[in-house]
């Protein structure tokens, strides 16, 4: 295995009461690997996402990325490390006061401070490159879903980041434009050989995707493998996870 | 009644931290002046028209009470200088807060909680930078500045509305009323009116984008922190307004003796 860019050392994450979300996680994520997270809805997929992003701190436990632990660095060193990271969030939380071509500018021109030519070309790259040039002066909310996770994903990669983490980048699309949005995605990442991770629970573009599955259940981190070991993993809540089954460990939880 | 008081203690407690992160942050880190001058142009031209609506009418009152009171004594040549005076030193700063909490006030709230459960402010994390630093302090700066403009157009309108209710209620002309104003409005009042103006938008600016900021539950959230906003802006600036007066009439009477 490559060097990580990612590595969780015993993560768990408790928030008010006394129930963990996560419960020491540990995963290594190699640099240039497509990790894809599965998982039952408020098991702590976005949680996960969230502490590697660096919008949540985690109760306890370590989280390295290229291998400097977040939580251990000064605050400056952090906002460098998140700047080598992009984030697609699962609502996209495109900025609704600015144009597309501003959402794409914003982490430029604020956390880099490019000058103003080098924006307006790197607006036009982006903007073609997601396949959305026609939106450049259009609103977030006068342009359609898929546009705004198009949007979204030209955002997350405006600072060109090493590491792109995706929230759910297909949820609410329709099947076709969802398998648009991966492919989008996995030739964006192999363009630069960036490491990704991605939350998706269909299951289909998690396997379009993945190098390797890993499931949330229950705040356990279960790495499931590639597709095919994947299908043929033991456990049974990944069992009827991916098989969509109504009876079985997962809903008898419920 | 425990409870009340208990969250009201953590607001002002939790308030204050969030305010000195914006102000260490403010002084740390320059922040952009043309995103500042934006927001302050945005602001003033928000609560211009209300402002000096609210000024006309401000004077004009003062003006109607005041002839009322001294007409008797035979001294309305100084009806200009006691109602502006009054504007300067009372009304015109409370005006302007409760028009600026009215409107700024709720919409910075939510406008902040709106980004806020929509993730934008953690997208500005994500994206190593920091929503305090780029989102809320061009805002807080904002509201303190436009405030003291907004003021300053208020006081305009107040004059004009009292000359004009001077000349058509009281019947005297513009001569008469205009001339004590130099007079009777002297440098304490002016300090005292622009000490109480800044005063009034730290705690409009403070509450506003600390509710907002501290939003969280979607769309009930956003309304109660614009309700939340609404209320504690009022009771913190009548408080203030008794404690600032009380504190400039004890400084006045302590350096000047009256």
């Amino acid at each position: 295995m490559a060097s990580p860019a990612i590595e969780l050392r015993k993560v768990s994450m408790v928030f008010s009461g006394n129930e963990y979300v996560l419960r020491d996680v540990d995963i290594l994520v190699a640099e240039g690997e497509k990790l894809v997270l599965i998982g039952p809805s408020g098991e702590g997929k976005s949680v996960l996402l969230k502490l590697i992003g660096g919008i949540l701190v985690p109760s306890s436990g370590e989280v390295i990325i290229k291998g400097k632990n977040l939580n251990r660095i000064s605050k400056q060193e952090r906002d460098e490390v998140l700047r080598s990271m992009g984030m697609l969030f699962q609502k996209n939380a495109l900025f609704d006061s600015l144009t597309s071509a501003e959402n794409i500018a914003f982490p430029m021109r604020e956390v880099l401070g490019a000058s103003e030519e080098e924006i307006e070309n790197k607006i036009n790259l982006f903007l073609n490159a997601v396949g959305i040039p026609q939106a450049r002066e259009l609103f977030p909310d006068e342009i359609s879903g898929g546009m705004q996770k198009r949007l979204g994903i030209a955002r997350a990669l405006a600072l060109n980041p090493e590491i792109i983490l995706y929230d759910d980048p297909t949820a609410g699309l329709d099947p076709i434009t969802s398998r648009m949005i991966i492919q989008l995605i996995k030739d964006l990442q192999k363009e630069k050989n960036s490491t990704l991770v991605a939350i998706t629970n269909d299951m289909m573009r998690a396997y379009q995707l993945a190098d390797r599955i890993a499931m949330i259940v229950d705040g356990e981190l279960i790495i499931t493998g590639n597709e095919k070991e994947t299908k043929a993993h033991k456990d049974p809540r990944v069992k009827q996870f991916i098989s969509g089954l109504l009876e079985g460990p997962l809903t008898e939880l419920n | 009644m425990f409870n009340t008081i208990g969250n009201a203690v953590f607001f002002i407690g939790d308030c204050t931290l969030f305010v000195g992160e914006v102000i260490r942050l403010g002084i740390k880190e320059k922040p952009s002046l043309h995103e500042i001058a934006e927001q302050t142009w945005r602001v003033s031209m928000q609560s211009l028209s209300t402002t000096a609506l609210a000024g006309f009418f401000v004077g004009a009152i003062m003006t109607v009470q005041f002839t009322m009171q001294i007409q008797q004594f035979g001294a309305l040549g100084y009806l200009g200088g006691l109602s502006t005076s009054g504007t300067i030193r009372e009304i015109g700063p409370l005006l302007i807060a409760f028009m600026l909490s009215g409107k700024v006030g709720a919409f910075t709230s939510a406008e902040l909680g709106t980004m806020k459960v929509t993730e934008q402010l953690d997208a500005i994390r994500c994206l190593g930078s920091s929503p305090i630093r780029e989102i809320i302090l061009p805002r807080y700066i904002a509201i303190i500045l436009s405030s003291f403009f907004l003021l300053a157009i208020g006081l305009l309108m107040s004059i004009g509305g009292g000359l004009l209710l001077g000349m058509f209620f009281s019947g005297i002309n513009h001569e008469e009323y205009l001339r004590h104003i130099p007079t009777i409005v002297a440098w304490p009042s002016i300090l005292i009116g622009l000490f109480k103006c800044l005063v009034f938008s730290i705690i409009l600016a403070s509450i506003c984008t600390y509710r907002g900021y501290t939003t969280t539950g979607g769309a009930k959230g956003v309304g109660l922190a614009v309700v939340n906003t609404a209320v504690a802006t009022m009771i913190g600036i009548v408080i203030a307004d008794w404690l600032t007066s009380y504190i400039c009439e004890a400084l006045q009477s302590y350096f000047l003796g009256v």
